[in-house]
């Protein structure tokens, strides 16, 4: 770190600024900050809205654009430049990484490898081989082998895991990657809904945002939707039997439910909603002796021509106190104006009329079912994942995965035949320093060598 | 009576009280063997509360509902105090250091007390709705929370360290039974590692499931925002250590304002502000 300190001063202040980790911590303290003010103040109401807030705050808020705080343009803002710090981070520290990564670990002198904290020596027996003693160490402690000859003698090296310094690019690319498909989601997909009753079709969506339909490329048909409970009332399932219909063929055939989408041609549909569309019969005895029995189903008008009736139902309730409720509305030519009423099931209600005068009985409900859908295409969402699964394989490399070295010296000095092993590891010591114990005790002239 | 799994964990808050009050005694008085009864009481508990969250799955079998015990206000404040206790057992055990335990017991002791007796709580298993009905929400909810209870254990750490190195003479009484400032840095730096970790696999496994469940990865709603909070203050904590100056006093004030956030994710966002993650509130 104070190496690069040192490089930064030596830099254009521009590059020094948008790479320093200084611009790092103070836009992830105010992007935690500035974060806030969306979830406090609600979001994407229509701007009269904020009126309630006073005209000052009004003013801001409308400046500030904080009715969509994480679409406002300086929460934008605020995003690109943290993009930036982490391009222009990355990019600074590539030749110190490089440097690091190509550096040859052979070159160490002889005095150095004895002062690491890391070390031990023994005096070898004098008929023992170097070649014997290298080929077990080879064998024992694994990893890059490579050697050369030093100072009259000869130095090994094993080394594991110098790709790990590769594991601080995975995990801040992995941020800049999920940005990325966050952008292609914004630029290429769209999200819609889809409100279809039992039997019925559709070959387009109506977008969330707009209200404008989009085409889909196929149709999706429903087919029957059903609804189960738990026994204390709660819903357990919801399922819409769907078809997918492409160029007139049935292409997925498959129960819809929350939690398990179903994905075609890119698009993928997910069960959001539903409401219960009820077709009641009434039974209507008039004081003038006429009655009728009628079929009333949802957002139709129905008439009853010999009486100048026409009704329809307002709102509906599936229980109320146990049976079904449906509010009607009711014209005639009474000279009146319409009037609403409601209905329970089993029980009369009289309606007067200036000529008239109604009995009212709600006699059976058959409900049918309208399955509201949503619509997403995502293009950009594998990449988020494969940001997300690169954030956590970064996390894990940049804390868990360490370099280690194990040098292995054999010569002369002294007139005595010497071995000395030294090591260091730039992450989890302590680990290592098992390791290290484990390998020399592995190694036949090491096991019982002084410290 | 029916003892039923929410009398277990009752029982099991006033065990998890009587060891945050002997680690508390232990600190304060030196006392060796307070420090080993503390220790077994809590394993006690731990063992005790392990059984009835063990218990209280095979309950929901039996209600016919059929789900790990993680899905609402109570059991979740419960599951967070078992991982805190978890966590604290762990380092207690890797560091031999027991005052540790004096600032972390009673973080578990609070969220199950409250769970257990904060009428406002209910401890019914309730069903799962079908939004809830998700391995992804499952996976959620345990990785998040083992990300908040080490957040926990890092908050006491840096209680720890600033009364440490407030102190005329850090050395002396009751401070100088603390572990040094060094070490404290040290498993504070350690624990929010892990904390992050965490609560990142928890913020992804959320997303994951929110895409499947109503297909959207990421909607800001409050929650969501509020844990992205805190992961800003906790890669906050991560980078300043690569600045210099900010060593352990500033980190110990981002742990404890961390874990300010994560206590606000977990309650503000339900008591004060509207959104999805409304418990049990039908979809
Ligand atoms: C939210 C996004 C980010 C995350 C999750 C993240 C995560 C991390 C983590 C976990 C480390 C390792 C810390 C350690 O070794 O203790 C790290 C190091 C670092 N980060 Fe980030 N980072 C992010 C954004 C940035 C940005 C925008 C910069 C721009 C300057 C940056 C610069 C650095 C530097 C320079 C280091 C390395 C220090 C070193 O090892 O010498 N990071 N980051």
């Amino acid at each position: 770190m104070v190496t690069q300190e040192q490089n930064h001063s030596k830099s254009n202040p521009v590059i020094r600024f948008f790479s320093s980790v200084r611009l790092a911590i103070f836009l992830l303290i105010t992007l935690a900050i500035t974060s806030i003010i969306g979830t406090v103040l609600p979001q994407q109401e229509p701007l009269q809205f904020y009126e309630r807030y006073g005209p000052n705050i009004f003013k801001i808020i409308k400046a500030l654009h904080l009715y969509d705080t994480y679409h406002s343009w300086w929460y934008v803002t605020l995003l690109v430049l943290f993009a930036i710090n982490l391009v222009v981070c990355t990019f600074k520290r590539l030749p110190t990484t490089l440097r690091l990564y190509k550096r040859d670990n052979l070159d160490i002198s002889l005095d150095k490898l004895k002062h690491m904290r890391i070390f031990k020596q023994v005096v070898l027996p004098k008929n023992v081989s170097y070649e014997q003693i290298i080929s077990e160490f080879k064998e024992v402690a694994g990893g890059n082998i490579s050697e050369k000859p030093l100072e009259n003698g000869k130095l090994v090296l094993s080394e594991k895991g110098k790709w790990s310094y590769w594991g601080l690019y995975i995990l801040h690319g992995s941020i800049l990657v999920i940005f990325a498909g966050a952008l292609v989601g914004i630029l290429l997909g769209f999200k819609g809904s889809v409100s279809l009753l039992e039997g019925e079709a559709t070959n387009h969506c109506i977008q969330e945002v707009t209200g404008k339909p989009i085409p889909l490329g196929f149709t999706i048909k429903c087919n029957k939707f059903t609804l189960s409970y738990y026994r204390n009332g709660t819903p357990k399932d919801y399922r819409s039997d769907l078809s997918i219909i492409d160029h007139g063929k049935v292409v997925i055939h498959k129960i819809l439910r929350v939690n398990h989408p179903i994905t075609y041609k890119g698009i993928t549909i997910y069960q959001a909603s539903y409401q219960a569309i009820p077709r009641i019969t009434i039974k209507i005895v008039a004081s003038d002796g006429q009655q009728k029995i009628l079929q009333v189903p949802a957002f139709e008008r129905i008439t009853w021509p010999q009486e100048h009736v026409a009704l329809g139902i307002m709102r509906y309730l599936p229980s109320v106190h146990g049976v079904p409720a449906a509010q009607l509305w009711w014209a005639d030519d009474s000279g009146q104006p319409p009037v609403a009423i409601w209905l329970l099931q089993g029980e009369q209600r009289e309606l007067r009329r200036s000529n008239n005068i109604y009995q009212l009985s709600l006699i059976n409900v058959t409900e049918s079912y309208m399955t509201g859908l949503e619509v997403k295409k995502d293009p950009g969402v594998w990449l988020v994942w494969i940001g997300c699964g690169l954030l956590l394989a970064g996390f894990l490399i940049v804390f868990w995965a360490s370099h280690r070295r194990i040098w292995l010296w054999i010569g002369e000095e002294n007139g005595k035949k010497i071995a000395i092993m030294a090591g260091t590891a730039n992450k989890n010591k302590l680990r290592f320093e098992r390791d290290f114990e484990t390998i020399s005790e592995k190694l036949s002239y090491f096991s019982g060598g002084e410290k | 009576m029916n003892i039923d799994s929410s009398h277990i964990l009752s029982i099991t808050t006033f065990v998890y009280m009587a060891a945050a009050i002997l680690y508390i005694s232990y600190w304060v008085f030196k006392a060796k063997r307070l420090g080993i009864v503390a220790t077994t009481v809590t394993i006690i508990g731990f063992l005790m509360q392990t059984f009835a969250l063990g218990y209280r799955w095979y309950e929901s079998y039996k209600l016919g509902y059929g789900h790990a015990p993680l899905s609402n206000l109570y059991e979740s404040l419960v599951f967070f105090a078992w991982v805190t206790i978890a966590v604290y057992l762990v380092i207690e055990w890797r560091t031999k250091s027991r005052i540790i335990g004096a600032f972390a017991t009673p973080f578990a002791t609070f969220a199950i007390a409250y769970a257990s007796f904060n009428p406002s709580v209910d401890s019914q298993i309730e069903p799962l709705v079908p939004a809830l009905q998700s391995n992804w929400l499952l996976a959620h909810v345990i990785t998040c929370f083992l990300g908040y209870a080490s957040f926990a254990v890092a908050c006491g750490l840096a209680i720890m360290y600033l009364i440490k190195s407030k102190s005329p003479n850090p050395e002396e009484g009751v401070t100088g039974a603390l572990p040094s400032l060094k070490m404290l840095d040290d498993l504070m730096h350690q624990t929010i590692i892990f904390g992050f970790l965490w609560l990142s696999v928890g913020i992804i496994t959320g997303s994951i499931w929110a895409n499947r469940a109503w297909g959207s990865y990421w909607s800001w709603d409050p929650k969501e925002t509020w844990s992205l909070i805190t992961w800003f203050i906790y890669a906050t904590a991560l980078h300043a250590r690569f600045v210099k100056g900010w060593r352990g006093k500033r980190i110990a004030i981002l742990s404890i304002i961390g874990f300010c956030s994560v206590i606000f994710t977990y309650f503000g966002v339900n008591y004060l502000l509207a959104g999805l993650h409304s418990y049990a509130a039908p979809q």
